[in-house]
């Protein structure tokens, strides 16, 4: 079963989220809930304790992700 | 929760004819016992150098994965003359869910996890197996997964050695190499164009 809801945006989140979902071909429903899922897979790894980093293209940068 | 989904036709190796059999997404006690009680034993007493690289799969486990990560995970099952016939486990987010192919750089995508079909349908396996295409309706429910969710028929997976040319040959995925980061097994991804040509290809 699925639910409906409404998402209040301001004008800049809006069209952030219109950009990526024409970038990946997805609407805004397929596109939130991608990022729900991508979001809650970073924090079960957070919880275990595990880390997730971020690497610059020539590796001679390496950022730790932190999530809410 | 076990529902299923739609009747699909498996071919069967001795009657020479099509059968009916059922597609389930989800997966109940009685399945995961059903396999326990017929696959398991069969890949035990299969000779050391026919057991197939997925005779160790836990299938209650990754059930149990799946159920517990109902966001992330689908579980698929094909079942036929009261026995589970082939199962599939799909991620459909996450870090898996993320495309390499050069056609679509990180464009999301639905993983195979992992995918087995009953061991008296290998024919490495038995001399005479019962059904053909097994291991083809569970794909291409991942391809169906993927349209649903809108992600184009895109499908990765990181093939056993076995399975390699089913992969490549008869699905028409492309090989993308070995994989350092995954023991080294070969990553194989279906592309947009790639899924629109099997389903058009597809009875």
């Amino acid at each position: 079963m699925k639910r409906t809801m409404t998402l209040n945006l301001t004008e800049a989140e809006m069209s952030v989220l219109e950009r990526l979902c024409e970038g990946k071909g997805l609407s805004k429903t397929a596109l939130v809930r991608q990022a729900l899922r991508l979001y809650k897979s970073v924090d079960e790894r957070l919880e275990r304790g595990e880390k997730v980093f971020v690497e610059s293209a020539d590796k001679a940068e390496k950022i730790e992700l932190m999530v809410l | 929760m076990k529902q299923a989904i739609g009747t699909i036709p498996l071919f069967g190796l001795e009657s020479g004819k099509f059968h009916d059999a059922v597609l389930f997404q989800g997966v109940d006690l009685a399945t995961l016992q059903g396999i326990e009680a017929s696959w398991t034993p069969m890949f035990d007493t299969a000779a050391a150098e026919n057991r197939p690289e997925d005779a160790h799969w836990e299938w209650a486990a990754k059930a149990l994965q799946a159920l517990q990560n109902p966001l992330n995970y689908e579980i698929f099952g094909i079942e036929a003359d009261g026995k589970t016939q082939g199962m599939m486990l799909v991620v459909k987010g996450g870090a898996k869910c993320f495309s390499r192919h050069p056609e679509h750089p990180r464009m999301p995508l639905v993983y195979v996890d992992f995918l087995a079909t009953a061991p008296w349908n290998r024919r490495g396996l038995i001399e005479s197996p019962t059904y053909k295409g097994v291991g083809r309706v569970l794909f291409m429910s991942a391809v169906s997964l993927s349209i649903e969710e809108e992600f184009a028929g895109r499908v990765a997976l990181h093939s056993l050695p076995g399975a390699e040319a089913f992969y490549r040959d008869r699905l028409s995925m492309t090989d993308l190499g070995a994989d350092g980061d995954y023991q080294n097994l070969r990553y194989f991804e279906l592309s947009t164009t790639q899924a629109r040509q099997l389903i058009s290809a597809w009875p």
